[in-house]
């Protein structure tokens, strides 16, 4: 698998996603990094890629964001082919495709979400070596690593929309606090079956948590 | 086996397996010309504004004092490169070809987003190797638009960026003094403040700051808006008295003689 | 649209990203520019006093030229840290010897004792590139080079540092009259070796990045140390 290049812009990120009862909810921090450099500190790392599908993106910044350009040209040329909006099946695999056939040359780390009218709400993550993974919730990037344990412990089947909220953003804030590769602000987006609603959280207004 | 017609166009990579070959055997490739850089741009209340040093440099030597860095894109559109010089240059002029050619079909007048969708994609199909780092900036029928453009292909969208050597010295200046809104005289002045941070604390970078305003149907391309490193008079003159460079005459008016005495004032 | 065909022919191995600072490195090259430039009874010893690191700058101004005695005068180029000890080094042994023989050592004495300080150090050598300067026993003009590790010999004049590629050249042509037809040859008088050396240093500053922001210039003659502080160009 691709390693990162040097002075190559790195996602070096937390990016979550979790199903809830008629949608999803993603989230990712805001922080990438050219080595120790922030070049960019509030970045939007959630990339719409369908109406009603986003995927999360870490690694490369330059693989990840060539890859969603990629799946959104094919995903909108479906759409008018077939005169219907793509599942998230469909975006999943497309990513996964791309992710699996380019290996060796790409360093992308994604998970795709979204709402769709056959399976509802979905989420899929493909992690570096191409392979694919349909969950309930999947976390992802290097601040990933730190709230495994977090994730598991808080997770409950059948949660709302607001506890859903409430989930992503208290995890991507407890791995960005840990990881330095993570931070800046915490982006949400809640996707249903009507619309996407865009959620923004300043680093300052970040939920209450021990901070040593 | 090499082909034996020349291709039209793109890059040719004929000599990657020889230089490779002589690279083991520890022959070292030439040095490209870099502009070890400051590069900036910020958005403002009616459009934005961009800015460069002007010095290049090969290793730790001044290549050029005061080169161009800011490069023509469209009519509404500049870019200011920073990296491999040749790779800028080169990589803005193909863009700049091609935005018009594409104007000229669609009858438009171009977007930023093209261009930035066609640096990076070109950018992107070269893996790096194309050392380009642009700040691209412009202002379309959407509004002022401010991208930078990283070798790799990735693009950011932001109020202010920096790009280069120099680009945490100048974002310095932007992360303590920029606020939205900003009028265009307060544009310039913090553009000229950030690139001299570059200029006086990093060493790629030096001499003069260009600036380039864009807004709504107008361009003002402010060269050498400012230059605070003047080259100081010498303490005395070096001009040589005449006849003090030595020659050897050429030979049928040499006359059996191995140097001659000849009046080269003229 | 991405050709993914052509990624197949793309490298296949490529570095790691590592993070900048963290690894330690035994030397480093701090940059700046020295020379010295010997007169029939003075001597001029010039040195800029920027400190850099890479692209950075550590000092705007950090003397690498130190006065050792009322007649000598040391210049360092490369890495300060080794510089400053081996000036300390110099410093010592020369108080010593004040203390031990009741007067300071004389310059031929001083240039023996800095090849013996650095040939000391063989093999972790002072990473230092240095110029002594000062008036010999007769009262002449003298100048030594040195590499690294204590080779020396007795020079008319000498440049030494990161523009020392820049200088040299220049000071073969106007001192030591290289490719001059008609030369005179012989000693500079002391106002133009003055102007030499501060064109020498306008000149590197404007294209050796290293180089640059303030000069020391010392004069050294039979009333002693005479000291100047220049400003260069700060880009």
């Amino acid at each position: 698998m691709a390693s990162l290049r040097p002075g190559e812009a790195n996602l070096g990120t937390t990016i979550m996603a979790v199903e809830f009862d008629g949608g999803v909810v993603v989230g990712a921090d805001s922080r990438t990094t050219t080595g120790a450099y922030i070049a960019n500190r509030v970045t939007d790392k959630l990339t719409k890629v369908h109406d009603l599908i986003y995927c999360c993106r870490s690694g490369s910044a330059a693989d990840t964001q060539a890859i969603a350009d990629v799946v959104k040209y094919h995903l909108e040329l479906y759409a008018a082919q077939h005169n219907e909006p793509p599942t998230v099946k469909v975006a999943a695999s497309l990513f996964q495709e791309i992710c699996y056939q380019n290996k060796n040359n790409l360093s992308a780390g994604i998970i795709v979400a979204g709402w769709d009218a056959r399976d509802g709400a979905s989420v899929y993550e493909i992690p570096l070596g191409g392979s694919i993974h349909r969950q309930t919730f999947a976390i992802g990037g290097s601040g990933s690593t730190y709230i495994y344990g977090y994730c598991d412990k808080v997770f409950r089947d059948g949660m709302t929309k607001e506890q859903c909220v409430e989930f992503v953003k208290n995890s991507v804030s407890l791995a960005m606090t840990r990881d330095g590769s993570s931070g800046g602000v915490v982006r949400l987006a809640v996707i249903t079956k009507d619309n996407v609603e865009r959620i923004f959280v300043p680093g300052d207004m970040l939920p209450e948590q021990y901070l040593g | 086996m090499a082909p034996l017609v020349e291709p039209s166009a793109g890059f040719k990579f004929d000599n990657v397996k020889r230089n490779q070959l002589l690279g083991d055997k520890g022959y070292k490739l030439p040095t490209a010309t870099k502009t070890g850089t400051t590069i900036v741009g910020l958005i403002f209340k009616d459009g934005l504004v961009l800015g460069a040093d002007t010095r290049a440099t090969a290793g730790p030597i001044v290549a050029d004092k005061n080169c161009e860095k800011i490069h023509y894109l469209a009519p509404n559109m500049y870019c200011c490169g920073a990296g491999t010089a040749a790779d800028t240059e080169f990589t803005t002029n193909m863009i700049s070809s091609q935005l018009a050619l594409h104007s000229l079909n669609t009858g438009r007048e171009p977007r930023v987003v093209t261009a930035m969708t066609m640096l990076k994609q070109h950018l992107f199909k070269y893996h790096g190797h194309i050392g380009a780092a642009l700040v691209l900036g412009g202002y379309d029928s959407t509004g002022p638009h401010l991208f930078t453009v990283y070798p790799h292909g990735s693009t950011d969208k932001l109020p202010y960026v920096t790009m280069g050597s120099g680009s945490l010295a100048a974002m310095s200046v932007f992360e303590s003094r920029w606020r939205p809104g900003m009028s265009r005289d307060e544009g310039v002045e913090m553009v000229k403040e950030a690139i001299e941070a570059g200029i006086f604390n990093d060493l790629g970078s030096g001499s003069n700051v260009d600036v380039c305003v864009i807004t709504k149907g107008n361009v003002e391309y402010l060269r050498n808006y400012a230059r605070p490193n003047e080259r100081v008079e010498k303490e005395q003159s070096y001009r040589f008295r005449k006849g003090v460079t030595e020659f050897y005459a050429p030979r049928a008016a040499r006359r059996g003689q191995d140097s001659a005495e000849m009046d080269t004032s003229a | 649209m991405m050709d993914y065909a052509s990624m197949q022919f793309a490298p296949t191995e490529v570095p790691v990203e590592h993070h900048s600072h963290g690894g330690w490195e035994p030397y480093v090259d701090n940059g700046g520019t020295s020379l010295a430039i010997a007169g029939k009874d003075f001597v001029i010893v010039a040195a800029d006093a920027r400190q850099s690191d890479g692209y950075s700058i550590n000092s705007r101004y950090d003397p690498k030229a130190f006065v050792l005695s009322n007649q000598t005068v040391i210049a360092t180029t490369g890495y300060a840290a080794d510089a400053k000890r081996l000036v300390e080094v110099m410093e010592q042994n020369a108080q010593t010897y004040f203390h031990k023989h009741d007067r300071a050592m004389g310059t031929t004495a001083m240039a023996q004792l800095m090849s013996n300080t650095l040939y000391y150090k063989r093999f972790f050598p002072y990473y230092v590139f240095p110029i002594l300067a000062g008036l010999d026993k007769e009262g002449n003009g003298a100048v030594f080079s040195y590499d690294p590790v204590g080779n020396m010999e007795r020079v008319v004049y000498l440049a030494c540092g990161s523009a020392s590629a820049l200088v040299q050249p220049f000071l073969d042509n106007q001192v030591g009259g290289a490719n001059q037809r008609g030369h005179e040859g012989g000693f500079l008088d002391r106002a133009t070796a003055r102007k030499i050396a501060i064109d020498a240093f306008t000149s590197a500053t404007e294209r050796d990045i290293h180089t640059g922001d303030w000069l020391d210039l010392f004069t050294i003659d039979r009333t002693g140390i005479h000291r100047e502080k220049r400003e260069l160009k700060h880009d």
